[in-house]
């Protein structure tokens, strides 16, 4: 996937969560700036899990993350993990 | 009349079949309308009579407040804000902890527990399932949710009786305000339609067959050839007042409530018997200074079962014979379970306004076995003052209240 389709999916995950693509940017805290919370944030790694066809549950990676652009970043870095065959991120 | 405070209802608010308002809901029934269709969606083949609910309006509740709630605990939140609204209520009175909501349903949301399971035990299991499920389908869902809408402070209470259990909310309701422990209480039921509660039914043989019949004509309470109810999903919600509270804040009141009663069928699980019927009947008459002959109208259970149909005619007709007018209104809206209590007190409430009584749909033949009575089987003018209103559920629980003009 390119970085741009990875934005693209992740976007489209907060979408379904009724935050408008206009405050969709990089920079934005989830709980801070996308007023989000913890159960919210279960909800989110569920449907991108259903996106991105991974297991997140058990990964410590992705508890670290923070902004939009953390997100966008830890699954470009799985794409190219699982491109380079590397499945450790599952 | 009870000896404690006096309470009085000063709101209502109802999601329903037929109107998402009192006045549109009361101008339906009078028309002779019926929500009952076939589900095709749900490949049973069974008939029920669902909600039409606008997706504008279930916008209408923030998505903070929404992701906690499934299907029935929406009619209820917003059927709860209808009510809050309906009785003038300020925020500062909403949010008084000396306000609270008692509103039960049948089951928590059954859509949500299909879904749940089907992740659970055929899908990716628990790591694919949401936590929301949990607040979705927990047995209170109605109550708290609501609550949490409003952002009431006082008691929550979420009595779960089947199809009692709104007018059971509402004579808890009655209790906790006549007692001092609040002085206004936001009281009803809410259920939504499931084949998961429609095919248990049927099993039970309580559920009506849709074949060879005009979805229209199924449910057909008191007639001869009835053959089983149909569910329906909606929510009622009652705005309960301490009388001299709602006098003080210049409130509409719309009518007062006189006694509630409620007792077991110690026979049967699944089937109601007249004679416990008849004691819970006796007890509302019994905390009241007026005679059951002295009633206007009674507002039937009565969801065209074989069994529970004759059971209440039997019990209606010692008491009263054809001395007062009975009508149904499952007929029009199916049995909408949890919400029939409260959701068919708010239709009352309205006939009480414009004078008049909705017949029982679909009642063209008396059954023998339901006659001595006085049907109402055609809108009829009447000055209703006072009004019985009967619920009876699965579970062995019978439950009367009687209510009416404020006594001045």
């Amino acid at each position: 996937m390119t970085r741009e389709e990875i934005v693209e999916a992740v976007n489209t995950a907060f979408e379904e969560m009724e935050i408008p693509r206009e405050e969709l940017t990089p920079e934005k805290e989830f709980f801070k700036d996308l007023g989000l919370d913890s159960l919210d944030m279960v909800d989110l790694m569920i449907s991108l899990q259903r996106k991105f066809g991974v297991q997140l549950r058990q990964n410590e990676e992705i508890k670290k993350v923070r902004t939009l652009n953390d997100i966008y970043d830890f699954f470009v870095k799985l794409d190219a993990q699982r491109n380079a065959g590397d499945g450790s991120a599952k | 009349m009870n000896g404690g405070r006096r309470v009085v209802i000063t709101g209502c608010g109802v999601v329903s079949s037929l109107g998402n308002t009192p006045e549109e809901l009361y101008s339906r029934l009078v028309a002779g309308e019926s929500a009952v269709r076939i589900m095709t969606e749900w490949g049973t083949g069974q008939a029920a009579a669902p909600v039409d609910l606008p997706e504008s309006e279930v916008r209408s509740i923030p998505r903070s407040k929404r992701r906690f709630m499934g299907r029935v605990a929406i009619l209820s939140a917003l059927a709860g804000r209808k009510a809050a609204e309906s009785a003038g209520l300020s925020e500062e009175e909403v949010h008084s902890e000396r306000t609270g909501c008692v509103v039960g349903s049948t089951i928590g949301s059954t859509t949500e527990m299909e879904s749940s399971f089907r992740t659970l035990l055929v899908g990716a299991g628990i790591a694919d399932m949401s936590p929301m499920a949990f607040f979705k389908c927990a047995s209170h869902t109605t109550a708290f949710n609501m609550a949490s809408l409003l952002d009431i402070a006082g008691a929550v209470y979420s009595p779960s009786a089947a199809c009692a259990s709104g007018l059971q909310a509402a004579g808890i309701g009655m209790a906790m305000i006549s007692s001092g422990i609040q002085d206004v209480v936001l009281c009803g039921g809410a259920d939504e339609v499931s084949p998961l509660v429609s095919g248990c039914f049927e099993l039970m043989e309580a559920h009506a067959s849709a074949e060879g019949q005009p979805p229209d004509r199924i449910a057909r309470p008191f007639e001869r050839g009835r053959n089983g109810l149909v569910c329906g999903e909606g929510a009622g919600i009652l705005v309960l007042e301490e009388y001299e509270h709602a006098r003080a804040r210049g409130a509409r009141i719309l009518a007062e409530i006189y006694s509630y009663s409620s007792c077991r069928c110690p026979g049967s699980v699944s089937q109601s018997d007249s004679s416990s019927i008849l004691r819970c009947m006796r007890d509302v008459y019994r905390q009241v200074d007026f005679t059951p002959a002295e009633t206007d109208y009674i507002s039937a259970h009565a969801t065209s079962t074989r069994q529970g149909d004759k059971a209440e005619a039997d019990a209606l007709r010692s008491v009263f014979g054809e001395s007062v007018p009975v009508s149904s209104l499952k007929g029009h809206l199916g049995h909408t379970l949890a919400a029939s209590g409260t959701l068919e007190i708010i239709a009352v409430l309205e006939m009480m306004k414009h004078g008049m009584l909705i017949p029982t749909r679909n009642l063209e033949e008396v059954d023998p076995e339901c006659g001595g009575l006085d049907h109402v089987r055609e809108p009829r003018p009447c000055r209703i003052r006072r009004v019985l209103k009967n619920c009876f559920a699965f579970g062995g629980i019978n439950s009367a209240m009687l209510f009416g003009d404020v006594n001045e």
